[in-house]
């Protein structure tokens, strides 16, 4: 019991989740329908998949404002290529999401240009490539197989879901019990100390980026074997800032040095159930989006405070 | 900086600018000046690149069409040069040019120009003081904070509006107009009014006790403290400035229109931002230039003009844009340490 | 003890907040999906926000079905994300509402959506915006405004005004959005086939957005001067936007302008001379008609697959049979 306690003291997100869970189904109990639960699901295994990669990066002190064009990029790409063979079309797919992140660590890591920028320039340059491949027009996926697969379940459970949910499980434990996970953790904590202690700071920092790229190209794959299709607005406007407030949210410092997927992975559940209860109340979009507002203040406020205590009583 | 620039890059750029400066003594050669002044030449080179291929960019027309243009952005981005100096960003003048743009437009037909303009600066200055002491009080982090409010303040415009786009009525009967559609000797007013915008926050950013204090707060938060400056304050005021002058751009723009829609400035903090950059102003904070952010936000509108000119698609005006700014601050910041990579 | 009270602001805010969101924001029809004598509708439309007519639409949909006896309906926004749309889809079958009925973001993207509603055995009609061709085998039928012929009227109509003589800008919607391309397709389709006198010299998108649109027709003006003789709009307030870059390059009354959909302010100015043609289009038709067609299949009547409801061409000579959009 005091494991429990502990655990949702360290991570208060979970808390919150379980509260908004139990609220709701209080007054709507067709909220915890099968269907539903599993509805809340897939629909979190894109920005999931996202999140991963982004979780790697703030860790380490950085962030990637060009996940969401990636992931864009990505997705057509995946339709596009088809003809090719789909296996090879996600494989090039991926593939391009790996170079655009190798392109942006390449900046930060080597010529140590601020991330910011970096990425911004990619955010927007990448968007520039989605409209010059598809050339203005939505592609549409022609092969039976991806999209049932993207439709599929495994005993029950949305395969996509399941996929992002493997990657997150390595994800972690490549954090934890790796080297290059304990590195990244280092990096973020103490530039200098790490330097000191002889980690290779520039390389990791590199591959952590290489790695937010390939997330990001993974959940254009998903999303294109959700949608069947690539538009070329996928990914902008806010994608990459929704990322960054679902690790955010879930408790990864943005200063770096101290997170973990699981932390991600509560952020991630929370946001898609707060989504799917507005929907079960039929609350109104606009305020849907003033309620999101709200909740990243808040829970920014909450979670400076926390750690303020933190720090004083460590 | 308190969370708001992100703690490893912080000690990275500071232990790049410790090397000891190389070129403090070697002559100034024609590539060095090329490094340190990468802003200046990208702009030549693109304003060139557009003379040349086509013969109507430089005409008196289409360059007091591209300085109004990017009037908006520009009269934002002083702001937001203000905001990063002190080391934050401000994520929400997207959404606060719309509401702005929303509240002077459907105000003007209801309590008149004047006093619609003055609600509307309020509401600008409202939205910047509460951002500000958030960021600059309660020190919480400037680029979850201001995400926020840009969600919350589109949904504001939203649910005041119903959805519903605002309009004056009878634009002939008002001079409120001539803000965003006048030309006063030649001049669009705009251009007018952000230049003197630019002179003004210019002095005050390089002159000023207060100017002074910003740059110090965004350069060294511990040190100004030390000596007495209340960064919060500060902090605090770069907000309301900002807010403040996006109310400004969003009433040019509803002035320009006569007319506002709900989603009219979506994106456009990644513009500003973008533009402010490629100006010159270091995101760790403690160094910008108004002037230069100004050139960095006119240089991607010259983009876009000239893309159109040249009957180019617009999309291609990106990825110049991403090779621009990448390129121009990799320069620029290759020309401080001496070298191309660290 | 500090943190406790914190944590409980926090709470009693959050609380406080779901409060306000609800009471301000909570619509009919969220517990109705459970009532089996209520016919519920599961509406998500495209982005209720980014312009007048889709507010008027969605405005007039919940206010038709709260006269209706024994109707429900839940309004979702897509606020223009493809996927989210796929989202509320799904989310709506969970909830077995009788009928769903959705606006498309992106008519390729929807399908899969479809054809879940479709296997989950919920009737599906598209409104306002086609869906793609693959997805007609799922859907009951479509209702709205016929937007290939809207861009056809609007070619007509240049063709009459430039006598068959001239170069034309056609200023689009929003780009891989089906109606822009419909009303932009049907314009360059019928000036193609029947106007070899006329040449369409530029293209260019707007997003819907009037700032945008004058920006782009100030540029087109520098980069054409007095080649253009005439320009056709995706909408009114397209049309708006360009009239703005027009007047001030003094050639407002010159170039003949004709569009795709009236707008009030595009009524205004039709009667000023400033726009030549435009399609009568009603959001309240549009949404009454669709509200209407999703009523009848939840009761099993059978309606025809096509459901397009008039969308007049209005120039100023039959302007007066017409009143003013309020939109």
């Amino acid at each position: 019991m005091k494991r429990v306690l502990n655990f949702f003291r360290r991570q208060p997100i979970w808390a919150i989740l379980l509260g908004i869970i139990v609220v709701t189904s209080l007054f709507r109990p067709d909220f915890l329908a099968i269907g539903n639960l599993l509805n809340i699901l897939v629909q979190s295994a894109v920005n999931g998949m996202l999140a991963i990669g982004m979780t790697f990066l703030m860790i380490n002190g950085y962030f990637d404002l060009s996940v969401g064009t990636v992931m864009g990029f990505t997705a057509a790409l995946t339709i596009g290529l088809q003809p090719l063979s789909v296996p090879v079309a996600i494989v090039l797919a991926i593939g391009a999401g790996a170079a655009i992140g190798a392109i942006n660590g390449f900046f930060v890591a080597k010529a140590k240009i601020n991330a910011f920028v970096v990425t911004l320039g990619s955010f927007i340059g990448v968007r520039g490539l989605i409209y010059i491949y598809t050339g203005e027009d939505a592609l549409v996926g022609k092969v039976y197989e991806f999209f049932s697969f993207g439709a599929s379940r495994v005993l029950g459970i949305p395969t996509l879901f399941l996929i992002m949910l493997a990657f997150a499980l390595i994800g972690e434990f490549a954090l934890r019990r790796s080297a290059h996970g304990r590195r990244t953790y280092a990096i973020g904590g103490n530039v200098e100390a790490a330097e000191n202690a002889g980690i290779p700071v520039d390389r990791t920092v590199f591959l952590n980026f290489v790695l937010c790229g390939t997330t990001a190209a993974i959940g254009g794959v998903l999303l294109a074997a959700r949608l069947n299709a690539a538009t070329p607005g996928l990914g902008w406007p806010d994608t990459n800032l929704m990322t960054i407030a679902t690790v955010v949210l879930g408790g990864t410092s943005l200063t770096g040095g101290s997170g973990s997927i699981t932390r991600t992975l509560g952020g991630l559940f929370t946001l898609g159930v707060l989504y799917n209860v507005l929907n079960l109340f039929n609350v109104q979009s606009f305020y849907n989006l003033l309620l999101t507002g709200l909740v990243l203040i808040l829970v920014v406020y909450v979670d400076s405070h926390l750690k303020q205590r933190r720090v004083r009583f460590e | 900086m308190d969370g708001s620039a992100v703690n490893a890059q912080a000690q990275q750029d500071s232990s790049a600018s410790n090397k000891p400066q190389q070129e403090a003594g070697s002559a100034l050669t024609v590539r060095s000046f090329f490094e340190k002044q990468g802003l200046i030449v990208a702009f030549v080179v693109v304003v060139a690149f557009f003379a040349i291929a086509s013969d109507r960019f430089l005409t008196y027309t289409n360059i007091m069409l591209v300085l109004r243009q990017v009037s908006i952005l520009g009269t934002i981005a002083i702001g937001m040069t203000l905001v990063i100096v002190a080391g934050n960003f401000d994520l929400s003048v997207g959404s606060l040019t719309s509401l702005t743009a929303v509240v002077a437009i459907s105000m003007h037909d209801v309590v008149g120009p004047i006093p619609a303009m003055i609600i509307t600066l309020l509401v600008g200055l409202a939205s910047g003081t509460v951002a500000g002491f958030l960021v600059g009080k309660l020190r919480l982090n400037s680029l979850i904070i201001t995400l926020g409010f840009l969600a919350g303040l589109q949904a504001v415009t939203l649910i005041y509006t119903g959805g519903r786009y605002s309009r004056i009525v009878e634009p002939e009967q008002t001079w409120f107009g001539f803000i965003g559609r006048g030309f006063v000797f030649g001049v669009p007013m705009p251009v007018i009014i952000l230049a003197i915008l630019i002179l003004l926050f210019s002095i005050i950013l390089t002159r000023t006790v207060f100017g002074r204090h910003v740059i110090s707060v965004g350069g060294n938060p511990v040190a100004s403290r030390f000596s007495g400056i209340r960064d919060g304050n500060t902090i605090m005021a770069t907000f309301m400035i900002s807010g403040g002058l996006t109310a400004v751009a969003g009433i040019m723009l509803g002035s320009r229109l006569m007319a506002a829609q709900n989603y009219l400035g979506q994106g456009y903090e990644f513009e500003v931002i973008a533009g402010v950059i490629l100006g010159g102003t270091s995101l760790q904070g403690g160094e910008g230039n108004i002037f230069k952010a100004f050139i960095g936000i006119l240089i991607i509108g010259i983009l876009r003009n000239g893309f159109l000119l040249l009957g180019l698609p617009y999309y291609f005006q990106w990825v110049a844009q991403w090779v621009i700014v990448v390129g121009v601050v990799w320069l620029d910041v290759a020309s401080k340490r001496g070298k191309l990579l660290a | 003890m500090r943190k406790i009270i914190v944590l409980l602001t926090a709470g009693v805010l959050m609380v406080a907040l779901v409060g306000v969101a609800f009471a301000g924001g909570q619509q009919e029809g969220g517990e109705a999906a459970m009532d089996d004598d209520v016919i519920v509708i599961g509406h998500t439309a495209n982005n209720v926000g980014i312009d007048s007519y889709q507010t008027t639409h969605d405005r007039v949909w919940t206010e038709t079905v709260a006269a209706m006896d024994g109707v429900e309906t839940i309004q979702l926004d897509a606020g223009g994300d493809v996927a989210l749309q796929l989202s509320q889809v799904e989310d709506l079958i969970q909830q077995q509402v009788d009928v769903i009925a959705i606006w498309p973001v992106n008519g390729d993207a929807l399908v899969p959506g479809a054809q879940r509603a479709y296997e989950a055995g919920i009737p599906v009609i598209i409104v306002n915006s086609l869906i793609a061709e693959e997805g007609f085998d799922y859907i009951e039928g479509f209702a709205g405004p016929d937007t290939y012929q809207q861009g056809v009227n609007g070619a007509i109509a240049m063709i009459e005004a430039l006598d068959g003589e001239g170069q034309v800008v056609d200023l689009m919607g929003l780009p891989g959005y089906v109606t822009a391309i419909r009303r932009s397709g049907g314009f360059h389709d019928y000036i193609e086939e029947n106007a070899p006198g006329i040449e369409i010299i530029a293209t260019e998108p707007t997003d819907w957005n009037r700032a945008k649109a004058t920006e782009v027709m100030e540029n087109l003006l520098v980069r054409f001067g007095d080649e253009i003789d005439g320009v056709y709009v995706a909408d009114d307030n397209i049309g708006i936007g360009a009239l703005n870059a027009m007047r001030e390059a003094g050639v407002a009354g010159d170039i003949v302008m004709t569009s795709a959909c009236m707008f009030g302010e595009g009524y205004d100015a039709m009667a000023e001379g400033l726009i030549y043609s435009s399609n009568y289009q009603s959001p309240a038709e549009d949404a009454i008609n669709a509200v209407e067609m999703a009523v009848s299949i939840a009761n099993g009547e059978e309606v025809p697959f096509w459901n397009f409801f008039e969308t007049p061409i209005v120039t100023q000579e039959n302007m007066d049979e017409y009143e003013r959009p309020n939109f």
